[in-house]
Formats: structure tokens, C-alpha cells, sequence
């Protein structure tokens, strides 16, 4: 721990430091970081920082047999931390597809998708998506992350306004800055605020909003939000990245269920999410498409989505087409455990969606208080700050179609008694 | 030789303001430190030192976070600042600090008053009769800490930098209860004051501490 130096600061070094600590570094080596950052993560990972990426030897399902970084033993686990909110991409007509696409196409594309990438299966899943988003025309990333970066640097340049809601997802904020546009910071979900900013700007407008924000699970207030952006002539992209295929009567999105659906001007998804796959997309007019497929560089120079995956994403979108029931158990789902936290008593701040963060709010706990609930049987993520405000630690939940109301009444009851027993809740 | 400053408060707020403003206020060799991109961050702290080779004084300290220096082998800092302004309320610690620290002052002895409510502490900074600023911030967890600054100076001899140890108990949180107000006036010429957010996402609160410098160390000659 020499350069760290726990001894000289009295503490332990895993307490005093943060990833935020090894970010920034003046002098003349840019490895001058690495042997800090190792002597702080080498005390991070038993203390906690070990139930990050621990591997999983199964599907994710809603239980999954993983490996403990810590002990090396593989535990079976009730799965509360994988995206997968309709339960698709495990189903067997969903692993069909795939399995039919290797026989036929191989492994990958092999080529960009401007060139010799793109599949007959690409054209039809992006067929699909525009069909189900009711859009003129969709186009298709490799990843949610490549899409934001695509898409924002694809139409706004040096000098255009780009702003971004506080908390926005890394991809929207790398887009902005490959977009080499001034990037703007609103507070978050806070119209009010978005206006003061706007009546600063001139020129070109971008403002990106997301229909579900991923730590605290929140919704845009997407009214007033477009309200003032009209007022203002500015120009509005929704990342559906977690509200894709859940929101809305025909589970377009968050723009949807708002009726706002025609009032957004850009409309961005994933596949990750809600279809547990991978890749994204963006909707709208055809000559939109036609443009970000010129200049949308992070998929231009990308291979394109493998062949596989896009086959098992047509069949997911298929399925979520035809069995709306799998939102209707979703959004009971979601009732059923916000119902049961709040009778234990369990904090899930503004929560409004399938993703729920049960808030620990003590950095010093949140790790001891996963680790207890791992050992019980419950897969779930700690998230601490500098993903989050300091002290706003939690765990985040992703609610599943596919999880049984005894599954979720079991997680209630590890997670309550773990916190009564860590003084987090009475 | 090491230069220690025993304090009753130490408060500090941390606010978003442009970065194109962040590198108007800093030399060349250094790089704002950002909460998001195009969003620096800017300091105001207020102690009541109590302790002293000047005798107890005020002091205010407005900051912009920067990179710390990183050397293999050494301990590593918790963050590192800028400070672009101080003002003392006694010409003996505006002097010392000049002479001992090279940092720059406003030259005339300001008010730096102290009020506590509770979990609440306000520390209001007056210069020639006129208000300056008004920082509130408030409390959280207590912990004892001991947590290495870096602090880089520069004036018309040189760039310098100083490694400050600050010692005491510490309530940090990132709640957004604190509030800062600063007012049009002349101190406040570096900031566009429209540009700084009000509301610190930031609050850090020391006290019954001791800050320690260790010998500036010269980083450049003029």
C-alpha cells in the first residue's frame, strides 16, 4: 500500500478513495495512475467491490448460478439484477432464431453495415422495429451506447446546443461530446430549469431526455418537457433505452403512454433491455434514417450487429407484439413488490418504473449490506457513489415479467430482514 | 518545516459553473478537474482559524478544482484546487500568506462571520462594508478524517505547489440543502455570476481540526 499510503493517512485506503480519486492526474506519465489505483482496488474488491462482474454459469433468468469472486464457489441465486424485463431472450422460439441464423449466415456479419455488413435478417428486424414504433423507418446500432453516440454526433455540430439532463447516460454525454457541441447541463427532470437554460441559447437546439432513468427508475416528465421546448424552437431526443417494449398502450415508450408520441422528434431504443439481446436502434422519417445512416459514424465504422442476434431480436420483437400479456404481468409485477416495500417500509425513492433502487443511503454500508443479501440467495448490484450521489447508495432491482410473485415475496423478505439488521430501516 | 492551522470550521461548497469560465480563471499548466463535460467545478471556503503563528483570523478561499499532480510512490491526494482569491480579516494573515504561500489576496482586510443553527452553518464574507458572499451548507455523518490537498499557486515569481493535510472531524454529503449568494461586486469579478449554480452539489464541513502545509514546493520560474 505504499502509494496509497494508508499508514501516513491513518485510514484504511479503501475508505478514503473512490474511482472518482483515480480519474483526474496531473504529471508527466499517463500510467502514473495505475499503481495508486491498484494498491486502492487490490483493498477494494474483498471489501465489496468483488460483486462486480461476477460471472454467471447460466441464462438470466430469474435464477442464475454464479460465481463468487470472493469464495470462487458458484451460488444459485434469484435474479434481481439483469436487464431481461420481459423475460425474452432465454425463451425457446427466441434461442430457435438464433440457432437457425448461425446455420445460415455464421458467426458475424463480417463488414460495416454500409457496406458488406448488412444481412437480409438486418432489413427486416429494422423493418420490424420502425413497424412496431409506428415510424416511417428505423435504423440499427451494434450497441444502446453506439446508437446515443451515433445518433447525437450524426446531427449536431461545433457550436449547436446540446442539453442533457443531469444525470443522462454516459453514451448521451460521449455523443455530445463527439458532437463538438456545447453541452449544457439541466438539473434532473426539471423543466423549470431546462427553460433557464434554453433562454441562455441560440442557434441549434438538441434536448435529450430518457424515458426511464436507469439508477433511480424515475420518468422524464416528458409534458412539460416538450412544452418547453416548443416554446423554445429546440429540437427533442428520447432515449427509450429502459421503456422501450413496456410503456404505453402499444409499449412504444414513455412518449407513448404520454400521447406525446409525434411531439418527440427523435425516438431512440435498445434491444438490450427490455428484449435482454443487444444492439439499438433510432426511428423516424426516412430521410432521417437516410441521413444518420451517412453520417452516423460510431455505425458506420462498426461491423454490424451479428446475424444471430438480430434474428433472436426479430423473434423478440415478435413476441412482444403478440403477447401484450407479458407488459400486463410486468407492470402487476412492479405493483405487487412497490406494494410490499412500502408496507416493510423499504425506501425506493421516486421510483415509477420496473426499476427500483431499494436505497441504502451509507456508502460505508451498502457493500456489507450485498454481500449479506447475496449470501441469502438474492443476485442484485450495489451501486455507490461516483455512480450516484454520495451517500445515495443502493441496490438497483430490475423487475421481470418472468418473475413469480413467491420469488419477489422472498426477495422482500431477505432484503427487509438484511436491512432491519443493518439499522438501515426500523 | 512543516505550517500548522488550528480551526473551530472549515466549510467548503462545490458548484458547476462553465469550464470556459474554469480556464479564464487558470494558468495554462492547469486543468479544470469536471463533473460533466463542459462543467467545472468552483470552491468557496470559509475557516475560523483559531490557531496560528499570526493569531486566530478569518479566511476565505474561492477555488477552481484542478488535476492533481500524481507521483508514483507518493501518497495520493483526495483532489487538488486552484485558488484564485483569499481574503483574511488581519493584514498579519494576509501577509504571511503572500509572503509564505504566494496566494493571491484581495489586499484589504474583509469580515468573515460565522453563524450555526443547528445542522446549519452560514458563513457570511463582507468587503468594504459591502456583501460578498453568503455560503450555506449543512451537516451529515461525522467521521475523523486525515485527507492530503494539493493546492497550486501562481504569481509573478513562479508556479508553486503545496501539499496541505487537513485533519479534524468531516460531514460530506451531496444532498443539495446548501444555497451560496454572491453578490455584484468587485471581489466576484473572475465569475459570471449567472453561470454558477447556486445550489452545491457538494457540502463539506470540517471542524476541531488542523490544517498542516508541508514546504511549497516551486514548480516553475517565472
Amino acid at each position: 500500500m505504499k502509494a496509497v499510503n494508508k499508514k501516513e493517512a491513518g485510514q484504511s485506503a479503501f475508505a478514503e478513495y473512490d474511482y472518482s480519486n483515480f480519474y483526474y492526474g496531473a504529471g508527466d506519465d499517463p500510467l502514473n495512475l495505475l499503481t495508486p489505483f491498484r494498491d486502492w482496488y487490490q483493498e477494494a474488491l474483498p471489501n465489496g467491490y468483488y460483486l462486480y462482474s461476477e460471472p454467471l454459469a447460466t441464462a438470466p433468468t430469474t435464477r442464475v448460478r454464479v460465481q463468487n469472486r470472493k469464495t470462487g464457489q458458484v451460488q444459485d441465486l434469484l435474479n434481481l439484477a439483469s436487464y431481461n424485463y420481459l423475460g425474452i431472450s432465454y425463451r425457446p422460439e427466441v434461442k430457435q432464431a438464433a440457432i437457425e441464423a448461425t446455420e445460415r449466415y455464421g458467426l458475424g456479419a463480417s463488414g460495416s453495415p454500409i457496406l458488406s455488413g448488412t444481412m437480409d435478417v438486418h432489413v427486416e428486424l429494422a423493418k420490424a422495429v420502425a413497424s412496431f414504433k409506428a415510424k416511417e423507418a428505423a435504423i440499427l446500432f451494434p450497441t444502446g451506447y453506439s446508437a446515443n453516440v451515433g445518433f447525437i454526433s450524426s446531427i449536431m455540430r461545433a457550436g449547436d446546443n446540446i442539453l442533457l439532463d443531469q444525470y443522462s447516460h454516459a453514451s448521451i454525454v460521449d455523443g455530445a461530446i463527439l458532437a463538438k457541441s456545447r453541452t449544457i447541463f439541466f438539473r434532473h427532470n426539471n423543466p423549470m430549469d431546462l427553460e433557464r437554460k434554453l433562454l441562455k441559447c441560440s442557434g441549434k437546439k438538441l434536448v435529450v431526455v430518457e424515458g426511464v432513468y436507469s439508477m433511480d427508475g424515475d420518468v422524464c416528465q416528458l409534458p412539460d418537457i416538450v412544452e418547453v421546448c416548443k416554446r423554445h424552437g429546440a429540437r427533442i431526443l428520447i432515449d427509450e433505452a429502459h421503456s422501450t417494449f413496456l410503456f404505453g398502450p402499444n409499449g412504444r415508450g414513455v412518449a407513448e403512454h404520454f400521447g406525446l408520441d409525434k411531439d418527440v422528434d427523435f425516438h431512440l431504443g435498445t434491444f438490450s433491455k427490455s428484449l435482454g439481446g443487444q444492439g439499438g436502434f433510432v426511428c423516424g422519417s426516412k430521410d432521417l434514417i437516410d441521413y444518420v445512416n451517412a453520417f452516423g459514424r460510431s455505425r458506420f465504422f462498426s461491423c454490424n450487429l451479428a446475424p444471430p442476434i438480430a434474428a433472436g431480436l426479430l423473434a423478440g420483437v415478435k413476441i412482444v407484439e403478440s403477447e401484450p400479456e407479458l407488459r400486463a404481468k410486468l407492470w402487476s409485477n412492479v405493483a405487487f413488490l412497490r406494494r410490499r416495500f412500502a408496507e416493510e417500509g423499504i425506501d425506493i425513492g421516486k421510483s415509477a418504473s420496473q426499476v427500483m433502487p431499494v436505497l441504502i443511503n451509507n456508502d460505508a454500508k451498502v457493500f456489507s449490506v450485498a454481500e449479506r443479501i447475496q449470501d441469502r440467495g438474492l443476485y442484485l448490484q450495489p451501486v455507490t457513489y461516483p455512480a450516484v450521489p454520495k451517500h445515495k447508495s443502493r441496490l438497483r432491482i430490475s423487475v421481470s415479467a418472468a418473475h413469480s410473485e413467491e420469488q419477489l415475496e422472498v426477495a422482500v423478505g431477505v432484503i427487509g430482514s438484511t436491512l432491519r439488521e443493518a439499522g438501515i430501516i426500523p | 518545516m512543516k505550517t500548522r492551522y488550528g480551526y473551530a470550521n472549515a466549510i467548503s461548497g462545490f458548484f458547476e459553473f462553465p469550464t470556459e469560465n474554469a480556464r479564464r480563471i487558470l494558468p495554462p499548466h492547469l486543468e479544470p478537474a469536471e463533473l460533466h463535460h463542459g462543467s467545472s467545478i468552483f470552491s468557496m471556503t470559509a475557516f475560523d482559524f483559531t490557531e496560528s503563528t499570526v493569531g486566530p483570523y478569518g479566511e476565505v478561499v474561492m477555488s477552481v478544482i484542478v488535476s492533481p499532480l500524481v507521483k508514483p510512490g507518493e501518497r495520493l491526494p483526495k483532489s487538488a484546487f486552484y485558488p484564485y482569491l483569499v481574503a483574511t480579516t488581519t493584514k498579519a494573515a494576509r501577509d504571511h500568506a503572500i509572503e509564505r504561500w504566494h496566494l493571491p489576496h484581495w489586499m484589504e482586510d474583509v469580515g468573515v462571520g460565522f453563524s450555526q443553527d443547528g445542522p446549519r452553518i452560514v458563513a457570511s464574507v463582507t468587503a468594504d462594508g459591502a456583501p460578498v458572499a453568503e455560503l450555506a451548507i449543512s451537516d451529515h455523518s461525522w467521521n475523523p478524517v486525515s485527507h492530503l490537498y494539493q493546492s497550486f499557486m501562481k504569481d509573478d515569481r513562479g508556479a508553486y505547489l503545496a501539499n496541505i493535510v487537513m485533519e479534524g472531524e468531516q460531514s460530506e454529503h451531496e444532498e443539495e440543502t446548501g444555497r451560496i449568494v454572491l453578490h455584484d461586486h468587485p471581489f466576484n469579478r473572475d465569475l459570471i455570476l449567472s453561470d454558477v449554480y447556486e445550489i452545491p452539489f457538494r457540502e463539506l464541513w470540517m471542524r476541531k481540526g488542523v490544517q498542516t502545509f508541508d514546504p511549497l514546493i516551486q514548480l516553475q520560474t517565472a
